[in-house]
């Protein structure tokens, strides 16, 4: 299975929300990186046949995905980044339903419903209305009900936003082990949700790649070290502004930075390992710092 | 998956609660229908409901049959013997129900004497008091020749053409007599009152509610992605939730119309359907039916009234993703058009409107004809086709909106 995209463009108005992209992807688990605004949304909707790109093309095995129309999209499963559902429906009711929408036939849908219930831990709460349900098993519903056809495409869009760490951990886990034999495309703008589960990572920035590779690889990419020092708190704004900062600790004896840098930046900086989230501080500068939990 | 379709629709708490409101309006339609009917007994008390419609059956029973001139001349003979008495005579209005309740088995006929002897615009309702039995026998063709004057007066100059006055003379005359006549203050209570017209329009309101979210209620619940993203949400999906609000429409219309019917028929009695619209309040109609006829003709205009606005509701929610816009179209169409109607420069228009055949009994005596192509039609001859084709280009075009859908 071999998903590609050809000069893959989609415009709104004047905003070009993806420009001109150029990727192929099979088997695997490939971690979309990117500040929210990066264009991550647009490019999983158009693969996700939602909407139609401005210029370019998107083809499976060679055939244009919006030609394919139902045969693309019984290969795909989706779980999109405000995940929406039927509120007076129960666990049970939502999941035969999109069971139903993607065809399966109705004893296939409900084997596979408890399947899926129990992998994801819903089980117990199949008869709850999804009204009732908390963040993180709204969310573990929700890629249950992208996993409910078997797809050989799944296109998971921030699945891990708003969860908390425990639940984040988990949802991490499934998707790892979800993840086998079939080609999952997961965004997020979160380093850890992908560092260690992705085959290989994208960064989007503005529309465009601006970096891919496996996680070693992107790391390498960047020429600047990352280096920790101890500086008077009166000192932070001062470098902060003359470096890129990737964290900021107070200590009793003063303020830990971590620095991103070509050079030694102070006498007494330490050099370190260099992580993703720093790499993810390099392409994305002052943005990184809009989202909260970035790292 | 249209049996989920339906579930969404039915599980919103707020559909809930229309349903229910629905409900009450029947129970209370059906007993100010029900209680519509009344009865004075000999001592000049009233009585209504299924006790009322007792006695009335009772007395009628005697006056069943073929309204010949023999008939005609006869009730002439009971009238004015009751007007003769003191009770008539009296200035106590007490006195007078007296009299009144003596009336009461042969006063549809009386009516229909004072309407066929009165002028068409000028109904006087003791004109009957001052028909003789000589002259009573030309009831029928009164009924004619007081059309052709009417038609024919300054006041109608302009309002109909020429092929729509022949038409509705050709009607009139076509109209099968002597009428026969039997009991039938059942099917009388359901299409002459004006309950039948509210319950028509409150169903259709709460009908409103119900299918206005089928479509938009997947871009409010932001559902729209995992929908369009499968299998079947560019197809066979879209169909379900047609399907749904087509059955939403058709079991609910109907269901509230046949359990109103029933209620009313079975508390005043099924007897009489096939009885002319003309024995009762419809004197004047052009339209030569039975009760039973208009009931269905009523039924069907609605149905298909219904039918097309509801669709329409569904196109507006599908095009523009919202239910509450979708929802004002039943509303505009149902309680804003006849308030339009009324304004003159809108009239001609108005009279085309999709609101028109929710009340089909009722404008029975309108004379409302439409000359197209030198054919003339009558208002439900019209209508009803018109409003059948649309539905039938509008309901595909449903499901070409929707599966066009760019989620953004």
């Amino acid at each position: 299975m071999e998903l590609k995209m050809n000069e893959l463009t989609k415009k709104f108005g004047d905003f070009t929300a993806v420009d001109h992209m150029e990727l192929s992807m099979t088997n695997g688990v490939y971690g979309l990186l990117g500040v929210n605004g990066a264009g991550k949304t647009t490019l999983m909707r158009m693969i996700c046949t939602l909407m139609r790109p401005t210029e370019g093309r998107i083809t499976c095995d060679g055939q244009d995905i919006f030609k394919m129309g139902s045969d693309y999209r019984k290969l795909l499963g989706y779980l999109p980044q405000d995940f929406g559902f039927y509120p007076e429906f129960t666990v049970l009711d939502y999941l035969l339903y999109i069971g139903a929408l993607k065809g399966l036939r109705p004893g296939v849908s409900k084997k596979r419903t408890e399947e899926l219930l129990a992998k994801t831990g819903l089980t117990k709460v199949a008869k709850k209305k999804m009204k009732k349900l908390s963040g993180g098993m709204k969310r573990r519903a929700g890629i249950a009900q992208a996993m409910l056809n078997d797809p050989k495409i799944l296109i998971l869009d921030e699945p891990t936003a708003g969860l908390d760490p425990n639940e984040r951990i988990r949802f991490r886990n499934l998707i790892s082990e979800l993840s086998e034999e079939r080609l999952v495309l997961l965004s997020t703008h979160i380093v850890s949700d992908i560092e260690y589960i992705a085959n290989e990572i994208w960064l989007m920035k503005d529309g465009s790649l601006a970096q891919r590779g496996t996680a070693e690889q992107i790391i390498n990419s960047i020429p600047e070290r990352v280096w920790t020092c101890l500086v008077d708190k009166g000192m932070v704004p001062t470098v902060t502004r003359d470096y890129q900062v990737s964290n900021i600790k107070a200590r009793a004896q003063g303020t830990e930075l971590r620095i991103l840098s070509q050079e030694k930046p102070f006498p007494n900086a330490v050099l370190e390992e260099t992580k993703l989230e720093d790499v993810f501080l390099y392409y994305f500068g002052e943005k990184a710092g809009e989202e909260d939990d970035v790292f | 998956m249209m049996f989920f379709e339906a579930k969404k629709v039915f599980s919103k708490p707020i559909n809930k609660a229309a349903i229910a409101i629905l409900a009450a309006v029947l129970v209370i339609a059906s007993f100010l229908t029900i209680r519509d009917v009344t009865y004075v007994t000999s001592d000049g008390n009233h009585i209504s409901g299924i006790k009322a419609a007792g006695h009335l059956q009772q007395e009628k029973s005697r006056w069943a049959g073929d309204l010949t001139e023999d008939v005609l001349k006869k009730v002439i003979q009971e009238n004015a013997a009751i007007a003769s008495t003191k009770e008539a005579k009296s200035e106590d209005w007490r006195e007078n129900e007296k009299a009144f309740a003596k009336k009461q088995g042969f006063n549809d006929i009386r009516d229909m004497i004072s309407e066929g002897f009165s002028p068409i615009e000028n109904y006087d309702y003791n004109t009957a008091e001052g028909v003789s039995e000589k002259e009573v026998g030309e009831l029928y063709q009164r009924r004619l020749s007081n059309l052709k004057i009417w038609l024919d007066s300054e006041d109608m100059k302009g309002n109909f053409t020429e092929n729509e006055k022949k038409y509705i003379i050709d009607q009139y005359e076509n109209l099968k007599t002597p009428l026969y006549y039997e009991y039938a203050d059942g099917w009388k209570a359901l299409m002459d009152s004006q309950y039948l017209l509210t319950l028509v329009m409150i169903t259709l309101l709460v009908l409103g509610f119900l299918v206005s979210g089928i479509f938009s209620d997947e871009f409010s619940l932001k559902a729209d992605a995992i929908f369009f993203s499968a299998r079947l949400g560019r197809g066979k999906a879209i169909r379900a939730k047609m399907g749904a609000g087509f059955f939403i429409v058709t079991i609910i219309y109907w269901g509230t119309l046949l359990i109103y019917a029933l209620i009313v028929l079975g508390v005043l009695g099924f007897g009489g359907g096939e009885c002319a619209v003309q024995t009762g309040d419809n004197w004047l109609s052009l339209y030569n039916i039975s009760y039973i006829q208009d009931f269905l003709i009523t039924a069907t205009g609605g149905y298909i009234g219904s039918l097309f606005i509801l669709t329409l509701a569904m196109l507006i929610s599908a095009k523009t993703r919202s239910t509450v816009f979708a929802i004002t179209v039943p509303f505009a169409l149902t309680c804003v058009a006849p308030f339009m109607q009324r304004v003159a420069i809108f009239a001609p228009v108005m009279k085309f409107f999709p609101d028109q055949l929710l009340a089909l009994n009722k404008s029975l005596d309108d004379f409302m004809v439409h000359e197209i192509g030198g054919v003339v039609f009558s208002a439900a001859g019209l209508l009803i086709p018109l409003y059948l084709m649309l539905f039938f280009v509008i309901f595909p075009a449903l499901y070409w909106v929707y599966q066009k859908t760019q989620v953004k």
